[in-house]
């Protein structure tokens, strides 16, 4: 028999967290959590709250369902992997409700909607269940920096094309305010905000060119059937 | 009973759960190759929606608020409650399913217990909460954005039906033209955005 | 398989478990999502005359918000025939339970501020609907009860950029300082129009792409002030 090695950050470990930010990607490639990639992308600080807070989840979830998996029994097992996504994400939102309370407004049920984030229970079926501890909360870091990696891609053009701003700071617009004042500016005098970019539809938009552009340059992905 | 009608408009075309809010959208995703499969599926959420945000609302009404039965505020263990009375119902539905249409049951496969975390079901039942409505008109507000998202998965799945024949960019093949698409689907429902049923209803 | 009895208990220690440590942590930070609540809707009312306040709202702390709120503010609860009621603390009603009683029943806030060189000033809640959902301000009126000295909107899903432009754009805001509620002794209040003001003394400007929310913010500061209206007949001089 031979003895898997157990490294604490190997080669494998890496890969765990490395892999979802390309090739197994969970909202580009597995499809899992597009949901909430769209509704909180108009604003960039939103989105990094949220894959701040969905990452704390998946990688929680999957180490404490990875700690029970042999305990759990299978006729109830949907349910407790439930019960335990719940119950961290509760622990979120009283968590950001007492650091942060208007961004706590300003998510409001889509904090909630983590718990149906399909990338956390997607782990903890494919991935939790079956591997170690260590090795969960690994997978789980990996899959939610991809998640944020595409929703702050998103929610970056969202803003800036849709509102001019960055974090709410000004970056380009027509008032003397922006850091690029497009009323005199020869250079950007053609430029005006989109209000389609903050608008849902504009987020499918962003994400479909997303996929494209991945596919092109990932071949391996592009689906055949 | 107008106002009901109201609801049940508003939430099936102007604040459709898909093409508005944009809620329950991996399984829309995943599940809209076929029409025969997004109609089964479809029917399974207007019906697990219908169910679960009157019963999550006597949680909420009866147990939860600080009115409620025990007298305190038990509103942090909404979640945990709402995703249990979620799950049994999906189980229930699965049951059902599988005594009567073996052939659905079989091509719905793992999409069926995914309705579970469906944020179209979860997102009704924490909607029906900001926005306060009643017993009678969260049942209509149930129904109505589960026909909402019925509608939407079935419109998708026709299009990407006929979209097989046409000739797409590769990368573009399968996932990216339907997120393409259901952008444009969403523009299109972005036309109903703003109408107040009551105004034409005179309610 | 396991036996049911496994199943049974294990999901009852598991629920247990759960249930505690989520109510400790909620009875923990109870203190803690209070003062914010507090704090947040404060800075909100008080945003509605931030030219009057000596200080900068944004760079001020929690506890200073608090401080000058208590010390500089007298709140009064207005029934719907314009007289006080006691026994209620007009930082506790919540305008959007008011609403569900009918109107003659309906109790709502009054909060007067005083500032450094004596003037008062009035600051009125309002509530209304937006294009996807809630919204609310408060209007701050001169002791005059005429004029308009500032505004405070917010809301809980308007569209960024768009509607959201109500809370966000201070120069939507801005528009309404200075406007007057009575025209002689008629009761006008300010409306928001689409292009162009004709009447510089009740309207403003819509927010351009948010037709619905800018709707919405005008029913409110003619039908949801029109509330107030026994209180200002009152005290009008």
């Amino acid at each position: 028999m031979v003895k898997e090695k157990t490294e604490i950050f190997g080669k494998k470990e890496r890969a765990l967290i490395s892999d979802p930010l390309d090739g197994n990607n969970p909202i580009t490639v597995q499809v899992l959590g597009i949901c909430s990639a769209l509704a909180v992308t108009t604003l960039l600080a939103k989105a990094v709250v949220m894959a701040v807070a969905v990452t704390l989840v998946v990688a929680l979830s999957n180490f404490f369902t990875s700690l029970l998996r042999n305990a759990i029994p299978s006729q109830v097992r949907m349910i407790v992997q439930l019960i335990i996504i719940a119950f961290l994400v509760t622990v979120v939102e009283l968590g950001l409700k007492a650091v942060n309370y208007p961004i706590y407004k300003e998510l409001s049920v889509f904090i909630g909607l983590i718990i149906t984030n399909c990338i956390v229970m997607g782990r903890l079926e494919a991935f939790a269940m079956a591997n170690t501890p260590w090795k969960s909360f690994l997978d789980g870091i990996g899959n939610g920096l991809g998640y944020g990696l595409i929703l702050v891609i998103i929610a970056f053009f969202r803003e800036l094309l849709g509102k001019g701003t960055l974090f709410n700071y000004k970056i380009i617009g027509k008032t003397s305010e922006f850091l690029i004042d497009t009323t005199n500016s020869t250079l950007f005098g053609w430029y005006e905000p989109n209000n389609l970019m903050v608008l849902f539809p504009s987020a499918m938009f962003v994400i479909g060119i997303i996929v494209w552009v991945h596919r092109s340059w990932n071949k391996d992905l592009v689906d055949v059937s | 009973m107008i106002e009901l009608l109201n609801i049940f408009i508003k939430s099936a075309f102007i604040e459709n759960m898909a093409l508005a809010y944009f809620l329950g959208m991996c399984s829309y995703l995943a599940v809209s190759k076929s029409v025969k499969t997004a109609f089964g599926l479809g029917l399974a959420v207007i019906f697990v929606l219908g169910i679960t945000i009157p019963i999550n609302w006597l949680i909420n009404e009866y147990l939860l608020k600080e009115t409620g039965m025990f007298g305190i505020d038990l509103t942090f263990l909404r979640f945990i409650l709402f995703i249990a009375v979620i799950a049994s119902m999906v189980q229930l539905v699965e049951m059902v399913v599988e005594k009567a249409s073996p052939s659905l049951y079989n091509s719905l496969g793992i999409f069926l217990p995914l309705i579970t975390v469906n944020c179209a079901i979860l997102g009704g039942s924490l909607f029906m909460i900001s926005k306060e409505y009643n017993f009678a008109q969260s049942f209509a507000f149930g129904i109505g954005s589960g026909f909402g998202w019925f509608l939407a998965i079935i419109a998708i799945a026709a299009i990407r039906e006929k979209i097989r024949y046409s000739d797409v960019p590769a990368p573009l093949r399968g996932l990216g033209i339907a997120f393409l698409i259901t952008g444009l689907m969403g523009m299109a429902f972005m036309g109903l955005m703003g109408i107040d049923p009551a105004s034409i209803t005179g309610h | 398989m396991r036996s049911n009895n496994y199943v049974i208990m294990f999901v009852l220690v598991m629920t247990t478990i759960v249930a505690l440590v989520l109510s400790g942590m909620s009875t923990g930070l109870k203190d803690i999502h209070e003062k914010n609540a507090a704090v947040f809707n404060k800075r909100s009312i008080l945003s509605s005359i931030s030219d009057h306040i000596s200080q900068d709202l944004n760079s001020m702390s929690d506890d200073d918000v608090l401080e000058l709120f208590d010390t500089k503010i007298e709140q009064i609860a207005i029934d719907a025939k314009g007289n006080a009621v006691t026994g209620v603390k007009a930082e506790k009603i919540k305008l959007s339970d008011e609403f569900k009683k009918p109107e003659a029943e309906r109790v709502a806030p009054l909060f007067i501020y005083t500032d450094d060189k004596g003037e008062k000033y009035n600051i009125f809640s309002v509530r209304g609907k937006g294009l996807w959902d809630a919204i609310w301000g408060c209007v701050a009126v001169n002791a005059d009860l005429n004029t308009v000295a500032g505004v405070a909107f917010d809301h809980l899903a308007e569209t960024p950029g768009l509607g959201a432009e109500i809370k966000d754009n201070p120069g939507f805001g801005k528009q309404f300082i200075g406007k007057k509620l009575f025209e002689g002794s008629k009761y006008t209040s300010v409306a928001v129009v689409k292009g162009g003001v004709k009447d510089p003394a009740h309207q403003v400007d819509a927010i351009s792409g948010a037709t619905i929310t800018s709707i919405g913010v005008s029913d409110m500061m003619i039908k949801g002030m029109s509330f107030y209206k026994p209180y200002f007949e009152k005290h009008k001089k």
